[in-house]
C-alpha cells in the first residue's frame, strides 16, 4: 500500500485528518467573516450582529442546540461504527516501538525536541504557552474588535496568534504525525519507512561555525552574548522604535505589559529561528552552559 | 420583537427529522451489529444444533424403522392390548371392592406392625438400662426385672412375626390383583425406552443454550473461547466434518491426553483465544497479534512447550523428525538452543587437516561443499576464491607450511590389493553409512561423508592412520574402529584411492608451495568472523602446533580460545515467541508476510537475504527441510507454562531424583568407544533408535547366537524394518538393514588380555539383563515335553501366528522370521514376550492374545525347537 | 384522527404530566420564558438571546459541542468503568473483552475514544473562534483564563486516558510524554539545577507523576484515577464557573465599539 495512505488511514490519524479539515474550514470561515466586516467598517456600515434583535431562547436557541447535538451524535456514531479504536500489543517495556510517539496533540512539543533540549521543549515552552494564553486579555489593550470578526482592526494580534496557533502548534502536530518516521527522521509521504536508515547530519554549535569550541570559555561567552543580546535586543528594539514613532502606544501599554509582550513574542520567535538554524544551517546549540546539569539554548 | 421566525424554522424541522431518523437507523445498525455482526458464533452454534438435530432425528427414524421391522410394534400393540384387558378386568366392580378391602386391611396390619416394632424397641431399651444397673449394683431386683423384660420382648417379637406374616400375605394377594397390569406396564416402558431416550436426546439438544463457551485456566488467566465456534471439537461423536463443527483429528492422542477443559486450545494451537468476533481475530491472523494460530502438523511444535522427551511421543512424530535436522545441521554450534548444550561438534576436527586432505580439494570444498557432493552438510559461506584460499592457508599452516596436493589418478594400483580391498569393503558394509556413487548411506540416522570422490581428497598415509584408529585423529568421531589387520587396511586404502577418484579434481599443488603469512592472518580473521570453530574443533591447539620459524618471524598467530566467541549466532531459546518488532525484515519488509513463521522460513531459505552484512551461511535446505526446521524453531518459546503441565525428560527426572544417567564402565566402555555400537543401537537410553534396543539383550539373546551374529551379521527381519513404522510416522524407508562386520574377536581389548567378544558377551549377560525376564520357564510335570511341543504347535497354527511370522518358507513377513528362533532367543524371553509383547517394545504391532501361562509354556517350548542347523 | 386532540388533552390533564411540567405551554411570552427558567438545564440560558447567538455563523456552536462531547464521554466512560480493572494483569484483556464479551462494548469504546479526539479538536477551534471575535476582551478576560485552564484539562484528560488500555500505543505515548517531565528544571532528575535539590529518578517530578521510576502498575492506577475522578471533577467545577461567567459577563459577546 502507498505509505501515505497507510499513515493517513491509521485509526488514530483519522482524527488528525478530521482536525485538518475542520480547522481549515473554520479558519476560512473566520477570515471570510472578518474581511466582510472589514468591508462594512470601511464603508461605515455596522458590523454583523451590531444591531441584533433579541429572540426567545425557547425555542430558537434550544432547537438549534438540539440539532447540533443530533448532528454531532450522528457524526460520532458513524465514526465509531466505521473505524475501530486502535488496540496494539500488550504493553511491553522491553520493546520500544520506533518511532515512539506521544499522543497526537502533544506531537508539536515532541517535534520541538529536535530543536530544543527537553527542559525547554517539554517544560518551559509549554508553560509559556499557557502563560501566554492566559495573558492575552491583559496585554491586548486594543479596544476594537470586541465581539465581532475583524482583521483590519487587530492585524497584529491576529497575525501573531494565527502564527502561533496554525504554524507553531497545528503544523508541527501535522509534521509530527505524518512526516516523522523511525528515528524521528523526516519522511515524505511517498517514502517508505526504513528502520535501518541512518542519516548522518554533522550538527555543530553556533560558535563552532566560526571555529571556537562551544564548550570552551570563549565559546560559552560568545554564545551567551548572542542569546542575551537576542533577548535584550528583541525586547529593547521595539521600545526604541515606538518611542520615536508612537510614544502614545508605549504609554498606554505601561512597562509591565510591554515587557511581558516583548518577552513572550521574542520567546515565540525563537522557535522558528531555532528551526531555521537547525534545518538550514545544521546548528544545534547557540549557547551551551555545561554547568548546573547542562543548560543549552 | 421576540417572535419566532416561522420561515426560518421550517427547514430546521426537516434537518431535525432527517438526523433523528438517521440516528435511529444507526442505532438499529449498532444493535444488529452487536447481536449478529460481531457474534458469528451464534450462527455456528445454531447450525451445529441443526446438524446434530438432523443426526439424532435420522437415528431416531432409523430406530423406529428397525423397531417396526423387527416386529416390535406388533409386540407392543399386543402388550398394550393385554394391558388394556388387564386393566378392564381390574376395573370390574368385584375386583375393585376386593382391592379396596384388601388395601384397608393391609393398612391396618401395617400400622400394627409399625406399632409393634416401636414397642419392641422400647422394651429392648428398658432391658439394656436394667442390665446396666444390674451389672453396676448387682441387686437381685434388677435381675428379676430383666427376666420380666426378656419375657415381654419374646412375646412382642412373636406377635411381630405373626403380624409380619399377615402383612406379607396381604401384600402378595394385593399384588396378585394388580400384577398383570404392573408387569405389563414395565414391559411396555422397557420396549419404548430406547426410542424415548432418543427423542429425549433430540429435545435436550434443542434446549442447549446458544452462548459463549469458555475455558478459563486460572493460574495463567488464559481464557479460550474457541469452542464457541468449534462446538463439536471434543464431542464424542462426529456431527459434521465441516469446519468449525468437526471433531479434533486424532483425538485419542491429543484430546484424550489433554482435557480441553484443563488445557484450553491456545496452549497448543496459539491464536487469540479470547476473540469471538471474527475468524481472523480468533485465529490471531491480524495486526498487533503476534501468535497466529497453528494448524495441522505445525501444531506439534507446541509439544516442545511441556514435553522434555519428544522422542517416541505419540502424535509428535513430525516434530521429532524436525529436531533430527537440528542435530544433522548442527544449528546449536552457532546458536544457543536449550537442550543441545551437550551435543558434540557436528564437523570434523581441523587442527591437522593439512595432513589429511589436498589443498585444492580444501579450497573447492570451502567454495561450495554441495557442489562436491550433494548430501554435504556443510553450508555455503559465499567465500571468494581469495577468501577460501586464505582459510585453507590458515588451516594448512596449523600442521605445515605449504600448500600441497597428492594425485593418485595416474598411479597404477596393485590389482590384487584392490581386489582384496573391495571384498573387505563390502564385507565390512562401509556403504551402510557411507554413500558411494549415489548408493548406500543413511543421512537421516547416521551421517557419514559421501566417499565417491574421496581418493582425490585424502592421502594414503592419513587414510591408513584413520582406518586404523579413528579416535586418534578425531576423538569422538562416529566412525568405528574395525578390527582390521594392517594388511587389510592397506588393501582397503589401495581400493579406495584407486576406485573413488574425482575426474574433475586438479592437483595444482603437486609441487608444494610455501604459504604466505599475510594470507594466514586474513584466514584467521575470516575464521573468527564466520565462527568456523562452532562446528569444527580448532581451539586449544595453538600451543601444540609447530609454527614454522619463518612464519613466526612474520608475526603469524593462531586463534586463541579467548578469541573465539561462545556462540556466534543469535540465541534461539525463545525464537518462537520473539516479538515481531525484534525481527528485522530489512529489505523484504514489503515482499513477505510480516509474521514470525514467514520470517524463519525466509531466513532458512536465504539466510543473508534480509540485508547486507549478515553472516549466516546457506545450507541449501530443501523446502520440506525449511518447513520442518522452522516448525521446530517455532516451538522454542518462553511460553508461560504452569508447572503442572510440564512433563520433564528422563534426564531431568534423573537429575531431580539425584540419579546420574547410565554410563558405560569397565572394558565394555573401551569396546564401545571403538566400535560405537550406540551409533545405531540404544542401550539404557544412550544412543540412536536406528537398530534394535539392546538394553535387555542379555535376557533375550542366546550367547551362541550373539557370537555367531557378531562374527557374521545377517538380516533378522527383512521386511518389517524396511517399512515405515505404522502410525503417524513419516520416516523414510530405511536401506536394507544389516550390521557391519566389525571383526570382533580378532583383538584383545586395550590394556587387557580379554577378547573383545568375550567382553561384549560378558557385559550383555551381566548388565543388559532384567529381573522381569526369568532365566528359565516354569516346568509342567504332568505332561511330557513332546506333548507340550505338540500343543504349542497347535496353538501356533490355530492363533494365526503364521500370517505374520515365517518358519522356513511358510508364513507372512511382517513379523520376524522364526525359523531359527530356538537358536536366537532365550526361552524366558519368549515366555514373557508372549504375555505382553508391548512390555519390552512399546511400538510393536504384535497383538496381545491373552495366552494363559500353560499356553505360553507350550508355545515357548515349541518355538525353542525351531533351529536351523549351523555349521 | 379526531381523537388525537382528545388523547393529548387527556395526557396533559394527567396528574403525572402536571407534576412534571407544572403548566400547559401555550406559546406566550410568559410560557416561553417559563420554559427556560423553569428548567434546570435550560436556565443556563437567558430567557432571550441576541439573534447572533442563534446563528451558526457567529459561534459555530463550538462551546456547546465541546460540552456535549464531554457529556458523551462521561456517559460512555462511566459504563466502561464497569468493565475495567486498572491493573497491569487485567487492563489489557479487559479492553480486549470489551470487543469479545461485552454487549455493545465495541461501540462504547469507539465512541469514547473518538469522542475524546473530537473534543480536543473542538475545544481548540472554540478557542480560535473566541480569539477571532475578540471575545476575550473586557469584560470577559477572566473567563478566557478559565477557558485556557479547561483547554489544558481537556488535553490532560485525553492524555491520562491514553494509558488505560495498557497497550504499546498508550504505554509508549505516556512514556514519551512523561519523560519530558524528567527534564523539568529543578524538579526533574534530567533537568538543569536538579543536582542542587539532590533530585534522582526516584524522587523527581516524573516519579510523582508515575508513582515509580518508569511506567508500571502504579502509573496505570494513577492515570486511571486522574482520568476518571480528579480531572473530571476539576473540569466540571471550572465548567460551572465558565458557563456562569458567560451569563454574568453578558452572554454571547456582541460587537462593542
Amino acid at each position: 500500500m502507498n505509505p501515505f495512505i497507510e499513515i493517513i488511514t491509521q485509526p488514530d490519524n483519522i482524527a488528525i485528518v478530521i482536525m485538518i479539515i475542520m480547522v481549515s474550514f473554520f479558519m476560512a470561515w473566520a477570515f471570510q467573516q472578518a474581511f466582510e466586516n472589514d468591508r462594512r467598517l470601511a464603508a461605515g456600515l455596522p458590523v454583523e450582529g451590531e444591531n441584533d434583535n433579541f429572540v426567545d431562547t425557547f425555542k430558537p436557541l434550544v432547537r438549534i442546540e438540539l440539532i447540533i447535538a443530533l448532528v454531532v451524535m450522528v457524526g460520532l456514531t458513524i465514526w465509531s461504527i466505521a473505524i475501530d479504536a486502535p488496540l496494539e500489543e500488550i504493553a511491553n517495556p522491553t520493546i520500544t516501538p520506533n518511532p515512539a510517539k506521544a499522543p497526537w496533540y502533544f506531537l508539536g512539543l515532541q517535534e520541538l525536541l529536535v530543536y530544543f533540549d527537553p527542559w525547554l521543549a517539554g517544560v518551559v515552552l509549554p508553560s509559556l504557552i499557557v502563560v501566554g494564553l492566559l495573558a492575552i486579555p491583559y496585554i491586548d489593550i486594543n479596544p476594537k474588535g470586541n465581539g465581532y470578526y475583524t482583521f483590519a482592526e487587530r492585524k497584529y494580534a491576529i497575525i501573531i496568534f494565527s502564527f502561533g496557533f496554525f504554524v507553531l502548534w497545528l503544523l508541527l502536530i501535522v509534521i509530527g504525525v505524518f512526516f516523522r518516521g523511525p528515528g524521528w527522521l523526516w519522511y515524505w509521504p511517498w517514502q517508505e519507512w526504513d528502520h535501518a536508515r541512518v542519516v548522518f547530519e554533522p550538527t555543530k554549535d553556533l560558535t563552532s561555525v566560526i571555529g571556537i569550541d562551544s564548550r570552551s570559555i570563549p565559546g560559552i561567552i560568545i554564545g551567551g552574548i548572542v542569546v542575551v543580546s537576542y533577548l535584550v535586543g528583541g525586547m529593547v528594539a521595539p521600545y526604541l522604535y515606538w518611542k520615536k514613532n508612537n510614544p502614545e502606544l508605549l504609554k498606554q501599554l505601561g512597562m509591565v505589559r510591554y515587557i511581558t509582550i516583548t518577552f513572550l513574542f521574542v520567546t515565540m520567535m525563537s522557535i522558528p529561528i531555532k528551526m531555521i538554524l537547525r534545518l538550514v544551517f545544521l546548528v544545534k546549540y547557540v549557547w551551551i552552559i555545561p554547568w548546573f546539569g547542562g543548560i543549552n539554548f | 420583537m421576540a417572535n419566532e421566525n416561522k420561515n426560518n424554522s421550517s427547514y430546521r424541522v426537516y434537518i431535525f427529522v432527517f438526523f433523528s431518523l438517521l440516528l435511529l437507523a444507526l442505532s438499529f445498525w449498532v444493535i444488529w451489529d452487536d447481536e449478529f455482526g460481531l457474534r458469528p458464533w451464534k450462527k455456528y452454534q445454531g447450525e451445529y444444533k441443526a446438524l446434530k438435530h438432523e443426526q439424532l432425528d435420522r437415528e431416531y427414524r432409523k430406530a423406529v424403522v428397525e423397531f417396526q421391522r423387527s416386529g416390535g410394534h406388533k409386540r407392543l400393540a399386543e402388550l398394550e392390548a393385554r394391558l388394556e384387558k388387564a386393566e378392564a378386568f381390574f376395573q370390574s366392580k368385584e375386583n375393585k371392592e376386593k382391592f379396596s378391602q384388601l388395601t384397608a386391611e393391609f393398612d391396618a396390619v401395617h400400622q400394627n406392625v409399625a406399632r409393634n416394632q416401636k414397642e419392641l424397641q422400647n422394651a429392648r431399651g428398658q432391658f439394656l438400662e436394667t442390665e446396666y444397673y444390674f451389672t453396676k449394683t448387682q441387686k437381685p431386683e434388677y435381675k428379676t426385672k430383666m427376666d420380666e423384660l426378656q419375657r415381654q420382648i419374646d412375646a412382642i417379637s412373636l406377635r411381630g412375626s405373626t403380624l409380619q406374616k399377615k402383612e406379607d400375605a396381604l401384600k402378595s394377594s394385593l399384588s396378585a390383583l394388580t400384577a398383570g397390569t404392573a408387569g405389563l406396564r414395565a414391559e411396555i416402558a422397557k420396549m419404548k425406552s430406547g426410542l424415548e431416550e432418543k427423542l429425549e436426546k433430540i429435545a435436550n439438544n434443542d434446549k442447549v443454550p446458544v452462548e459463549i463457551k469458555q475455558v478459563h485456566i486460572k493460574d495463567i488467566d488464559k481464557a479460550d473461547r474457541c469452542q464457541s465456534c468449534h462446538i463439536g471439537i471434543d464431542g464424542k461423536r462426529q456431527v459434521s466434518r465441516v469446519q468449525p463443527f468437526t471433531r479434533h483429528p486424532a483425538s485419542f492422542v491429543y484430546i484424550d491426553h489433554h482435557d480441553p477443559s484443563k488445557f484450553g486450545c491456545t496452549f497448543c494451537h496459539r491464536g487469540q483465544g479470547r476473540a469471538t468476533t471474527s475468524v481472523a481475530k480468533a485465529h490471531g491472523k491480524v495486526k498487533h497479534f503476534d501468535e497466529p494460530m497453528l494448524d495441522g502438523d505445525m501444531t506439534q511444535t507446541s509439544c516442545l512447550n511441556c514435553h522434555g522427551d519428544i522422542k517416541g511421543l505419540r502424535g509428535a512424530e513430525q516434530i521429532v523428525n524436525s529436531t533430527e535436522l537440528i542435530k544433522k545441521y548442527g544449528c546449536y554450534s552457532c546458536h544457543k538452543i536449550p537442550g543441545y548444550e551437550t551435543v558434540g561438534d557436528v564437523g570434523p576436527v581441523l587442527t591437522e587437516v593439512g595432513t589429511k586432505v589436498n589443498y585444492s580439494w580444501a579450497v573447492k570444498w570451502l567454495l561450495d561443499p554441495k557442489k562436491y557432493f550433494s548430501t554435504a552438510r556443510m553450508p555455503k559461506f559465499f567465500f571468494t576464491q581469495d577468501q577460501a584460499e586464505s582459510i585453507a592457508d590458515y588451516l594448512f599452516s596449523m600442521s605445515g607450511t605449504t600448500r600441497h596436493d597428492v594425485d593418485y589418478s595416474g598411479a597404477e594400483p596393485d590389482a590384487k590389493l584392490v581386489e582384496q580391498g573391495k571384498a573387505l569393503w563390502s564385507q565390512a558394509r562401509c556403504n551402510l553409512c557411507h554413500t558411494t556413487g549415489g548408493r548406500g548411506g543413511n543421512h537421516i540416522k547416521v551421517y557419514a561423508p559421501d566417499l565417491s570422490k574421496v581418493g582425490s581428497k585424502v592421502n594414503k598415509e592419513w587414510l591408513f592412520r584413520w582406518i586404523k584408529d579413528p579416535n586418534a585423529y578425531f576423538p569422538g568421531t562416529k566412525m568405528p574402529r574395525f578390527r582390521f589387520t594392517d594388511a587389510e587396511i592397506n588393501s582397503l586404502v589401495e581400493y579406495i584411492t584407486s576406485e573413488y577418484l574425482d575426474d574433475e579434481a586438479e592437483a595444482k599443488y603437486a609441487q608444494p608451495v610455501e604459504i604466505k603469512a599475510a594470507s594466514i592472518t586474513k584466514g584467521k580473521d575470516l575464521i573468527q568472523k564466520y565462527g568456523c570453530y562452532g562446528c569444527h574443533k580448532l581451539q586449544g591447539m595453538e600451543e601444540m602446533v609447530q609454527i614454522a620459524p619463518s612464519l613466526k618471524r612474520q608475526g603469524v598467530s593462531f586463534l586463541r580460545k579467548d578469541e573465539m566467541r561462545e556462540k556466534i549466532g543469535t540465541e534461539l531459546s525463545s525464537i518462537g515467541s520473539k516479538p515481531l518488532e525484534m525481527l528485522d525484515f530489512g529489505k523484504l519488509k514489503k515482499s513477505i508476510p510480516n509474521d514470525r513463521l514467514s520470517y524463519l522460513k525466509q531466513k532458512l531459505r536465504d539466510p543473508r537475504g534480509y540485508r547486507l552484512g549478515l553472516r549466516m551461511p546457506d545450507f541449501r535446505l530443501s523446502e520440506s527441510e525449511v518447513n520442518e526446521l522452522s516448525a521446530v524453531l517455532y516451538g522454542f518459546t518462553d511460553a508461560n507454562v504452569p508447572v503442572r503441565f510440564m512433563v520433564p525428560s528422563r534426564q531431568e527426572l534423573d537429575r531431580m531424583a539425584g540419579v546420574t544417567g547410565y554410563k558405560f564402565t569397565g572394558d565394555f566402555a573401551k569396546v564401545i568407544a571403538d566400535v560405537k555400537c550406540t551409533n545405531c543401537h540404544s542401550i539404557r537410553g544412550i544412543g540412536a533408535d536406528y537398530a534394535p534396543d539392546l538394553s535387555i539383550a542379555g535376557s533375550k539373546l542366546q550367547e551362541g547366537w550373539i557370537r555367531n551374529f557378531l562374527a557374521n551379521p545377517d538380516v533378522i527381519r527383512p521386511l518389517l524394518q524396511q517399512m515405515p513404522k505404522l502410525g503417524l510416522s513419516l520416516g523414510k524407508p530405511a536401506a536394507k538393514i544389516t550390521m557391519p562386520k566389525f571383526n570382533l574377536g580378532k583383538q584383545n581389548v586395550e590394556d587387557t588380555n580379554k577378547s573383545d567378544v568375550d567382553v561384549v558377551i560378558n557385559f550383555f549377560q551381566q548388565e543388559l539383563v532384567t529381573s522381569d525376564i526369568p532365566k528359565e520357564i516354569p516346568v509342567i510335570t504332568t505332561m511330557t515335553l513332546p506333548d507340550q511341543i505338540n500343543r504349542g504347535k497347535m496353538l501356533y497354527d490355530n492363533k494365526g501366528c503364521r500370517s505374520c511370522h515365517q518358519i522356513g518358507m511358510d508364513g507372512g513377513a511382517l513379523g520376524p522370521n522364526l525359523s531359527n528362533v530356538g537358536n536366537r532367543l532365550l526361552p524366558g524371553y519368549i515366555f514373557k514376550h508372549l504375555e505382553n509383547a508391548r512390555k519390552f517394545k512399546p511400538d510393536i504391532v504384535e497383538p496381545n492374545y491373552g495366552f494363559s501361562e500353560r499356553e505360553r509354556i507350550y508355545l515357548s517350548n515349541f518355538l525353542m525347537t525351531l533351529k536351523l542347523n549351523t555349521k | 384522527m379526531k381523537r388525537l386532540p382528545e388523547i393529548t388533552d387527556k395526557v396533559k390533564k394527567n396528574l403525572i404530566w402536571k407534576s412534571i411540567f407544572r403548566r400547559d405551554y401555550r406559546n406566550t411570552i410568559r410560557d416561553r420564558a417559563q420554559a427556560v427558567f423553569g428548567n434546570v438545564f435550560l436556565h443556563l440560558h437567558p430567557v432571550q438571546v441576541r439573534e447572533s447567538a442563534v446563528k451558526l455563523r457567529f459561534t459555530w456552536g463550538m462551546g456547546g459541542i465541546t460540552f456535549f462531547a464531554f457529556i458523551i464521554l462521561v456517559i460512555t466512560g462511566v459504563v466502561l468503568m464497569f468493565y475495567y480493572h486498572p491493573s497491569v494483569d487485567q487492563a489489557y484483556t479487559d479492553i480486549k473483552d470489551l470487543e469479545f464479551q461485552v454487549p455493545y462494548g465495541v461501540i462504547l469504546r469507539n465512541l469514547h475514544r473518538w469522542g475524546a479526539h473530537f473534543m480536543v479538536i473542538v475545544v481548540m477551534i472554540h478557542m480560535f473562534r473566541v480569539f477571532m471575535t475578540g471575545s476575550y476582551k473586557a469584560p470577559r478576560q477572566f473567563n478566557w483564563g478559565i477557558g485556557v485552564f479547561l483547554l489544558v484539562l481537556t488535553f490532560l484528560l485525553s492524555f491520562t486516558g491514553y494509558l488505560t488500555p495498557w497497550d504499546q500505543l498508550g504505554f509508549w505515548a505516556i512514556t514519551v510524554g512523561t519523560n519530558m517531565g524528567a527534564a523539568t528544571p529543578f524538579l526533574g532528575y534530567q533537568g538543569p539545577f536538579s543536582e542542587f535539590l539532590h533530585i534522582t529518578p526516584y524522587n523527581d517530578i516524573r516519579f510523582a507523576l508515575l508513582g515509580g521510576a518508569q511506567v508500571g502498575g502504579n502509573a496505570l492506577l494513577r492515570s486511571y484515577i486522574w482520568h476518571c475522578v480528579a480531572i473530571p471533577l476539576v473540569s466540571i467545577i471550572l465548567m460551572f464557573v465558565h458557563f456562569w461567567r458567560v451569563r454574568k459577563d453578558g452572554g454571547i459577546s456582541k460587537p462593542q465599539k
